[in-house]
């Protein structure tokens, strides 16, 4: 008789009934925006912090003029009528952050602009004071050609790319960029639920393990039925907790919509007063990506495999100590693979179909992130869909094997910490 | 009803021999009792009974069929160390390893109901294990392991933690299982309690079997070989017999004393001993030895040789 089930069910319902289960399902969107919002904030904070106050010594006359009507959210910029030397004192002083020369020959091409600072600058300070100076300079030769204000504005573009995604279906769905976010949210969501999932496996077996329940466990059942039962209870857990924070995201994403359409003016749209709220978002240009379903059911696929052949792992760690503290050397190198995995997730996320990309989405230890981000933003072929995903199959299935063996003699071993050597003398046990 | 045999088993870890070709048999309507020290390889014998492990020579078999995976189903197994999943209700946990062990709903909830209020634990039902004490863990540890009717018990210190009342009644309750003709394994260093209950019993050191046997026959073997000793006054006339070797004393207050005759010393000399250095002697008994009495000889004896 199989008793696989039954374990599952006592593990899942012991779960999903604790309270910590329930928090952390019905608060998990709301934790996730708050960490999202917050590193925006930080963001936003980094960059305000980043602004400067540049004294600007212009012996032209004529290119500070320009220069301030260029908006600036970064940096203010104050005219200083006073000699260089004095300009320099004030500045090691910190009155200003720096200062900015404009010598008069740089409307000749004669000199060039120097910037002086007691930090020295940055890249992106070179690159916004090269653009403004540049702007200056041309704005000014502009202006002694005499063009008519016609000409002027028909010099002033703005271009701004668009990235379109073009897919099988012909369809040019909306912003790239949309997708890209996509792709490392799920990237990051594999990532985190596969570890967090595996961890609470790991907990579990040191659990049993120290609370000595393992022995009448295994005086009932097969070990392997014992390590499936809660690797799968667990697993299922999982799944029901990544389904209600879809449900609670989506439902947050169409009311988020309904939101934005009530403070929409249907008016400056151009579409009628009565328009729905999906009408006035697409007008307003706000799309939310069109994400195929397959996108989703793959998802759940490498979610669920790659838990499972990494819960195995936890498991097997877990029947090695005794205590939660011993666990720290012997899961680093059980978690390296993974780590490499959302290490690389930019540049899988720039360059889906570079030969890294595809080498760490075959590699069944890594593979759940970088295919999981590729299908996101990318056409994967299905033939290596299905390769990576078979190769994950048959990792779980090599890895679940190795840790029952390790699992079924590690759960009965006190008393000292097991080392490489004993491992595999646990494995040869018949 | 099931015979238990060990025939020849021999386990190891490694380079350590944990149990070296013993041999010895169980049978229904008695109680086996497996004695030694610790590390003797009592829990690695029962480990291979249990099926938990397997024999690296040898057989074990119930009712002449191998141990396999199925005799976990008819397995009642209390382990010296107990666990119970402390987050788990009462009624859920009993119901759980009942379920486990092959038990349909509906019919374990009836017998968890009967154990429960044999055990008088009836309204600690619906609350956490982790609320109970240890003596009431103990008992919970112990319904679970009789829930299914098991034909073979195997209880590794059922007595540890709990208090007299309880004591006995467990110890009916294994008399009890016994009468119905279960097979019944117990393993203890509680010697007073062995001597109470076992009809059999098997004493292991270093993995190997010392004397397997009843323990009437056992304890004739050793002949009476023990004096008891109640006296007014000086004690210190026996110490010239320890000191030349022809007794033991296996324990001693300042009125009394348990001997052991070494080497063929006669009992006689004790006694006239006795008559003439205490004031006054109240007891002079020869006796068969205790059971923690052989224990202790045969060990060394052992360790000895």
């Amino acid at each position: 008789m199989n008793r696989i089930p039954i374990v599952l069910k006592s593990e899942f319902k012991r779960r999903v009934t604790s309270k910590g289960f329930i928090l952390t399902t019905l608060l998990g969107p709301i934790g996730i925006l708050v960490f999202f919002g917050i590193i925006i904030l930080i963001s936003a904070e980094a960059v305000d912090s980043d602004s400067r106050t540049i004294a600007v010594v212009d012996d032209t006359n004529v290119l500070l003029e320009h220069m301030l009507n260029l908006q600036s959210v970064d940096h203010r910029f104050t005219p200083v009528d006073a000699p260089l030397d004095t300009v320099r004192a004030q500045t090691l002083a910190g009155v200003y952050d720096g200062y900015l020369h404009l010598p008069a020959g740089l409307l000749t091409d004669e000199a060039s602009p120097e910037y002086y600072s007691p930090e020295g600058g940055g890249f992106s300070l070179a690159n916004d004071l090269e653009y403004r100076i540049g702007h200056a300079l041309r704005q000014h030769r502009i202006g002694e050609h005499n063009l008519s204000p016609e000409v002027l504005k028909s010099l002033d573009t703005n271009v701004s790319l668009g990235l379109m995604k073009l897919t099988d279906d012909g369809e040019e769905a909306g912003a790239s960029w949309v997708y890209s976010a996509l792709g490392g949210f799920m990237g990051f969501l594999i990532y985190m639920t596969m570890l967090i999932y595996g961890t609470v496996v790991l907990y579990g077996v040191i659990e049993e393990k120290s609370t000595r329940v393992v022995e009448i466990m295994i005086s009932s059942i097969r070990p392997f039925e014992l390590l499936m039962g809660k690797v799968l209870g667990i697993g299922l857990m999982g799944l029901v907790q990544l389904t209600v924070w879809a449900l609670l995201m989506m439902g947050g994403l169409a009311l988020a919509g309904v939101v934005a359409g009530m403070f929409l003016d249907p008016s400056t749209l151009g579409v009628p007063a009565t328009a729905s709220s999906q009408e006035l978002l697409a007008a307003a240009d706000i799309t939310l990506p069109n994400v195929s379903v397959d996108v989703f059911v793959w998802f759940v696929l490498f979610f669920l495999v790659g838990y499972l052949l990494y819960a195995g792992l936890f498991a097997a760690v877990g029947s090695m100590v005794e205590q939660q503290q011993d666990t720290q050397g012997l899961l680093l190198p059980v978690m390296m693979p993974i780590i490499v995995s959302i290490m690389f997730i930019s540049p899988v996320l720039e360059n889906p179909h570079s030969s890294l990309a595809v080498i760490l989405s075959l590699i069944p230890f890594t593979a759940p992130v970088p295919m999981v981000v590729r299908l996101a933003v990318t056409e994967v072929p299905l033939w290596e869909v299905l390769l990576s995903f078979s190769l994950l199959c048959a990792g779980f299935v090599a890895t679940i094997w190795v840790s029952s063996r390790i699992y079924r003699v590690g759960i009965l071993m006190y008393g000292k910490k097991a080392t490489l050597k004993d491992l595999i003398r646990w494995f040869r046990y018949a | 009803m099931p015979i238990l045999t060990i025939d020849t088993v021999t386990k190891r870890y490694g380079k350590f021999t944990a149990v070296d070709k013993a041999s010895f048999e169980a049978r229904p309507g008695r109680i086996l009792g497996l004695l030694g020290p610790n590390g003797a390889g009592k829990t690695s014998t029962i480990r291979m009974i249990a099926n938990i492990t397997a024999a690296d020579e040898g057989e074990i078999r119930l009712d002449e069929k191998p141990v396999g995976p199925w005799v976990q189903r008819h397995l009642g197994y209390l382990p010296e160390e107990r666990g119970l999943y402390k987050k788990l209700k009462v009624s859920e946990q009993l119901l759980y390893f009942a379920q486990l062990r092959g038990l349909r709903r509906d019919d374990a909830t009836g017998r968890i109901r009967h154990w429960l209020k044999r055990f008088d634990m009836e309204k600690w039902a619906a609350s956490k294990t982790q609320e109970l004490s240890k003596g009431m863990q103990q008992k919970i540890q112990f319904i679970s392991t009789i829930l299914p009717d098991p034909d073979l018990l195997i209880l590794d210190e059922p007595f540890s933690g709990l208090d007299p009342i309880n004591s006995e009644l467990l110890r009916d309750i294994i008399l009890e299982q016994k009468d119905a003709g279960r097979t019944i394994l117990f393993a203890s260093h509680r010697m007073e309690q062995v001597e109470q209950l076992c009809d059999d019993i098997c004493l292991i050191a270093e993995g190997r079997i010392l004397v397997h046997g009843s323990l009437r026959d056992i304890k004739n073997s050793f002949g009476r070989d023990s004096i008891n000793l109640e006296f007014e006054g000086d004690g210190a006339f026996l110490d010239p017999f320890v000191s030349s070797g022809q007794i033991r004393i296996t324990s001693r207050t300042h009125h009394s004393a348990e001997i052991r005759l070494l080497n063929g010393a006669p009992a006689r000399n004790i006694l006239e001993a006795a008559v003439n250095h205490t004031d006054a002697l109240y007891r002079y008994e020869l006796v068969m030895p205790s059971l923690s009495e052989i224990f202790i000889s045969l060990v060394e004896g052992k360790s000895a040789a």
